[in-house]
């Protein structure tokens, strides 16, 4: 049975074969192999018989063809309404072929589920609020991936995503000595402006443990320096662990379950070891979704709750403005038109949408609602991992397009995005049609809006 | 052949009606599981009931979800279909005669003129639905000839009825096709995807579950549907 | 003061003028001297590709591109590389300021040369993190050692510098600032003029001012002046202290011209100005622009005590 060098069934766990994966240029290689990429459809169909059950098969069965979930899709939306874009379409020709066959299916037919999977579905599950059988497409596509993923048939940049995560438990080559170096380096860079500002690593019993995407540390340390004033600010006891501060999963926009298990155990660990009260996530939409969400039932924890009570940034910072913690100077609010990216991942599947109204309350004077809003709110075309596959870059580009006219009809100037994909997917939308608009994460904002106690002020 | 299939095969259509639905909902739960679904159903069963009850209740109301607010023209087909469909075989005159002779009870039975109103509204609807599948191309690349075929069970009793009852060509003969009819769509619900007449309950029940215990449903009032 | 130099640059003319100061300072104080480029920024969310930072275009960020990039600084940079011996490389992807950053935190530099990284170059880059404020005034701001910004012609070597302009606000980093000016005339023997502007535009805003007071305050600050810094100079007595009124960057650039300043030392205030307001950039970035000498940036102390 032919399996490539780089694209194959195995999953990445040793730095050489990264290694090899990151050096193969764009994937060239690893999507020219993929061509001979066998399919073991047993193995495929023992999993299908050991994993689809009622659920999924009552949906797959009952579809009434109706049609109702295609307006749901901004996909469907952005590509002129093409009916290979329905969301039933897409799964019924996908993974209801794939049981319909039994799983003997070839590895063109593989490629196809590939491409659909990651470039035409971003799994924001709007779909499932619009069927009125709750059939939710998002969690069959999600499902989907993972046979994929067994199957070795997966966006290379993914395959790399889920290989860090085994490796550095992070979804970039941020080791804990990068990362604890970086903290220490922020807090040195911030001191001078905000004097006793620390980043305190590895502390025992703080109220909040706080946990970051790794593009932070890798990238934008400032998130980190602002994360870490606004805490000082507020006179939180805090801290984050040296180890298990990653959130984001990659790996579950693969597919790679166990490796989806294993970042989240790290975070787990790092909970149950530094007996924080409550654990607090950065801006990150997906990171809350997987850590928070979903991870509890990845690591078996039968209540789906994580150790210890966990919090999104935005209910964070709801709550210090709430009590006061943190208060805005009014003369600073946000004057010009702005509207929020309501994230799929923490408000649409988590809940938070009310939150996210009481923060623009205390730092907006003019918010505008996006159309539709809230949990009903659309993709910002970049979920899902898409943000990052270079092999379907083009099909991302049409899917921001609704995005872009949800904006422009709110008439803002500047969107609030607290998650890291929307955040990048606005900034992508930006380059690609600009349409003159600004984009940032919360903490920025708070920094510039909130009134510094003297007794915080660097002395001059 | 009318003591045939009003006696032995309506009793074997209405016990493959029944048992098969409580089949389904058998092989439905046991084939929930929290940690593939991953959903705790067990350990918040308070939320997760209140979750369900949210999901179905909406989807029952006409124009009660976006969705439906969104489709206004199907909804209106969907809800007349439904109704008709659910409402006219229980409460009309004729059905509440045969129930009293055999078993001695009845329901309220319908003045005539609505049940002739409710079916037609069936057939009417079934038209537009149909019509609906052939003009939209995002409902036609979903169609498929057993979407007819169910279509066409569904409906035929309501034709076959309207045809015997008012005696239009062979009385006899369109009873019997009206039974006949009637118990063909008895046996489809637990068998095609007409299953969606239970299986509507349960995979709304699921997704509602799904929303009031893991996807936000503890940390809001929940999802608007 | 200069044994460990960062040499941060883009790769293009814009840096040639820099590349040329930090060639002479390697040469002449036998510096370990890093040749540091940002190569592009991430693009496409988690993923390896960087928007290349001089072509724009997008590339693949593996080993052979770093090597890739490296050869053409090398190319560029061939003539000077010729003359000066064992000259480090360091290449990422990443925001430029953040990266330059890091790196001089990494190699410990106690001097950053870098160009004047010009807005409309780095268009990109505003718009990467949609964050205001040039390269240069971030790197300004955030390094621990100074940062020598070179964006005119240099002809005369730094150690032969005779004028140095030092300008002052009292601020804690201004001190600092101070110790680097005071350090370097002494070290290459050149007169250092202590200087301050009264800010008129914020001070006395909306109110007139009496001359007297204005007077007044000049003697103020000349006295403060004194105290603060002319005090700790100890001997050395080749010095001058001179106090304006008006806009402060304007001033310090009148100042430097009429006293055919070489370098204008000053401190980034980080409060003075808030990036997110100041459509022109903070005073060392105005000075930078407008200056016909270097610009040396320094506020914080660790590199200069
Ligand atoms: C109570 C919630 C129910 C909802 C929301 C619902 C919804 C739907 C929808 C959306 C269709 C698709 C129409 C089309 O485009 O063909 C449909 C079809 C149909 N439903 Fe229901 N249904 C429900 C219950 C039932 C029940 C209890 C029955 C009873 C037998 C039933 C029988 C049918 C039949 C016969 C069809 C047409 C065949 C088909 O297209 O599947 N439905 N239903
Ligand atoms: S809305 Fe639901 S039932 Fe209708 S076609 Fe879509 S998935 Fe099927
Ligand atoms: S989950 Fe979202 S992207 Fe995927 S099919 Fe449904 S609506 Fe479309």
């Amino acid at each position: 049975m032919p399996e490539g060098k780089l694209c194959n069934k195995q999953t990445v766990d040793t730095e050489e074969q990264l290694q090899a994966l990151l050096n193969d240029k764009s994937g060239k290689q690893y999507y020219e192999e993929m061509n001979h990429l066998d399919v073991d459809a047993k193995a495929l169909w023992a999993t299908i018989q050991k994993t689809l059950k009622s659920r999924l098969r009552t949906w797959l069965e009952i579809c009434a063809h109706c049609g109702m979930c295609s307006d749901s899709c901004f996909f469907y939306m952005a590509n002129k309404k093409d009916p290979t874009q329905v969301p039933s379409y897409k799964i019924q020709s996908t993974l209801g072929e794939l049981v319909r066959r039994k799983g003997h299916v070839d590895n063109a037919f593989m490629q196809m589920v590939m491409d659909t999977a990651w470039s035409k579905c971003t799994c924001c599950n709007r779909c499932g609020m619009y069927c009125p059988f709750g059939i939710d497409m998002g969690v069959m596509f999600s499902y989907l991936r993972g046979l994929c993923f067994t199957q070795g048939f997966v966006p290379w940049e993914l395959k790399i995503g889920s290989g860090m995560h085994r490796i550095y438990r992070a979804q970039m080559n941020v080791t804990t000595e990068d990362w604890v170096d970086t903290c220490e380096w922020m807090a040195e860079e911030y001191e001078e402006d905000w004097p006793g500002l620390t980043i305190p690593v590895d502390k025992q019993d703080a109220d909040i443990i706080y946990t970051v995407n790794a593009r932070e540390p890798k990238h934008y340390p400032e998130d980190l320096a602002e994360a870490a004033i606004l805490f000082h600010l507020a006179g939180e006891n805090w801290t984050v662990p040296s180890e298990g501060w990653e959130e984001t999963s990659l790996a579950m926009f693969a597919g790679d379950w166990a490796a989806c298990k294993m970042q989240v155990e790290s975070v787990y660990d790092a909970m149950e070891r530094l007996n924080p009260k409550r654990m607090v996530v950065t801006e990150c939409g997906h990171a809350y979704r997987a850590t928070v969400v979903e991870g509890p039932y990845w690591t078996g924890r039968k209540d789906g709750q994580t150790p210890i009570p966990s919090f999104h940034y935005v209910e964070w910072v709801a709550e210090a403005l709430r009590t006061g913690k943190i208060k805005i100077d009014p003369a600073k609010k946000i004057k010009e038109p702005v509207t929020y990216q309501d994230s799929c991942n923490y408000i649409r599947n988590a809940g938070l949408k009310d939150v996210a109204r009481e923060i623009m309350g205390y730092i907006a004077e003019d918010f505008r609602e996006m159309k539709p809003n809230k949990e009903h709110n659309f993709c910002c075309g970049g979920g899902g991992g898409l943000n990052g596959i270079g092999r379907y870059r083009e099909q991302r580009n049409i899917g921001l397009k609704v995005k872009r006219d949800q904006i422009l009809a709110t008439g803002a100037n500047l969107v609030i995005a607290p998650c890291h994909n929307c955040w990048d997917a606005i900034r992508d939308l930006e380059e690609e049609f600009e349409i003159g608009i600004r984009w940032s994460f919360l903490k920025p904002l708070l920094i510039h809006m909130a009134i510094v106690p003297d007794h915080l002020k660097p002395e001059e | 052949m009318y003591a045939f299939v009003t006696g032995p095969l309506a009793w074997l259509s209405f016990t493959v009606f029944i048992v098969g639905i409580i089949a389904r909902i058998i092989w439905y739960f046991r084939g929930l599981s929290w940690q593939l679904d991953r959903v705790a159903y067990k350990e918040h069963m308070a939320y997760g009931i209140k979750g369900a009850i949210r999901s179905i209740v909406f989807w029952l109301i006409p124009f009660g979800t976006h969705s439906w607010r969104f489709y206004p023209f199907f909804t209106i087909c969907v809800f007349t279909f439904h109704i008709g469909l659910l409402f006219t075989p229980l409460f009309i005159f004729g059905h509440n005669v045969l129930l009293q002779e055999r078993w001695g009870f009845s329901l309220w039975a319908m003045p005539e003129g609505m049940a002739d109103f409710m079916t037609v509204a069936v057939i009417i609807a079934v038209l537009f639905i149909i019509l609906r599948r052939n003009a939209l191309p995002e409902v036609r690349i979903l169609t498929t000839p057993y979407d007819y075929l169910v279509l066409a069970i569904a409906v035929a009793p309501f034709v076959t009825g309207l045809l015997a009852h008012h005696q239009i060509g062979n009385y006899n003969f369109w009873l019997i096709a009206h039974i006949l009819a009637g118990e063909i769509f008895l046996v489809a619900i637990p068998l095609t995807k007409l299953s969606h007449f239970i299986g509507f309950f349960l995979s709304r029940a699921q997704l509602g579950m799904d929303y009031g215990i893991k996807r936000g449903g503890m940390k809001s009032k929940g999802l608007a549907w | 003061m200069f044994e460990k130099i960062l040499f941060a640059t883009t790769g293009t003319p814009t840096c040639d003028h820099a590349a040329h100061v930090a060639f002479d300072l390697k040469k002449k104080y036998h510096s370990e001297l890093t040749l540091f480029h940002s190569m592009g920024m991430p693009s496409r969310g988690f993923s390896q590709f960087v928007k290349d930072s001089r072509t724009g275009e997008e590339e693949y960020l593996d080993n052979d591109y770093a090597d890739w990039v490296k050869e053409e600084l090398k190319t560029y940079y061939a003539k000077q590389l010729a003359e000066a011996e064992g000259v480090l490389f360091e290449t990422t992807a990443g925001e430029s300021h953040r990266e330059i950053l890091r790196a001089a935190r990494k190699t410990d530099a106690d001097l950053i040369v870098m160009g004047a990284h010009s807005r409309d170059e780095e268009a990109g880059a505003t718009r990467y993190r949609n964050v205001v404020g040039s390269t240069m005034q971030r790197v300004a701001k955030g390094a621990k050692c100074p940062v020598l910004i070179v964006s005119r012609p240099c002809t005369t070597c730094l150690w032969y510098f005779s004028n140095i302009i030092f300008g002052t606000d009292f601020s804690k980093a201004s001190y600092s600032a101070f110790l680097f000016a005071y350090q370097l005339a002494k070290a290459i023997g050149a007169k250092l003029h202590l200087f301050h502007a009264l800010d008129m535009s914020s001070i006395h805003a909306g109110k007139a001012v009496s001359q007297d007071e204005i007077e007044r305050e000049i003697a103020e600050a000349r006295e403060r002046i004194e105290k603060t810094y002319v005090a700790k100079m100890e001997d050395y007595d080749n010095y001058e202290v001179e106090v304006w009124e008006g806009v402060p960057y304007v001033e310090i650039l009148k100042f430097a011209r009429e006293r055919n300043g070489d370098l204008i030392v000053m401190a980034h205030h980080t409060r003075e100005v808030d990036p997110e307001e100041a459509v022109l950039g903070s005073t060392v970035e105005q000075v930078v622009l407008r200056a016909a000498c270097p610009v040396a940036s320094v506020n914080r102390p660790d590199k200069v005590s």
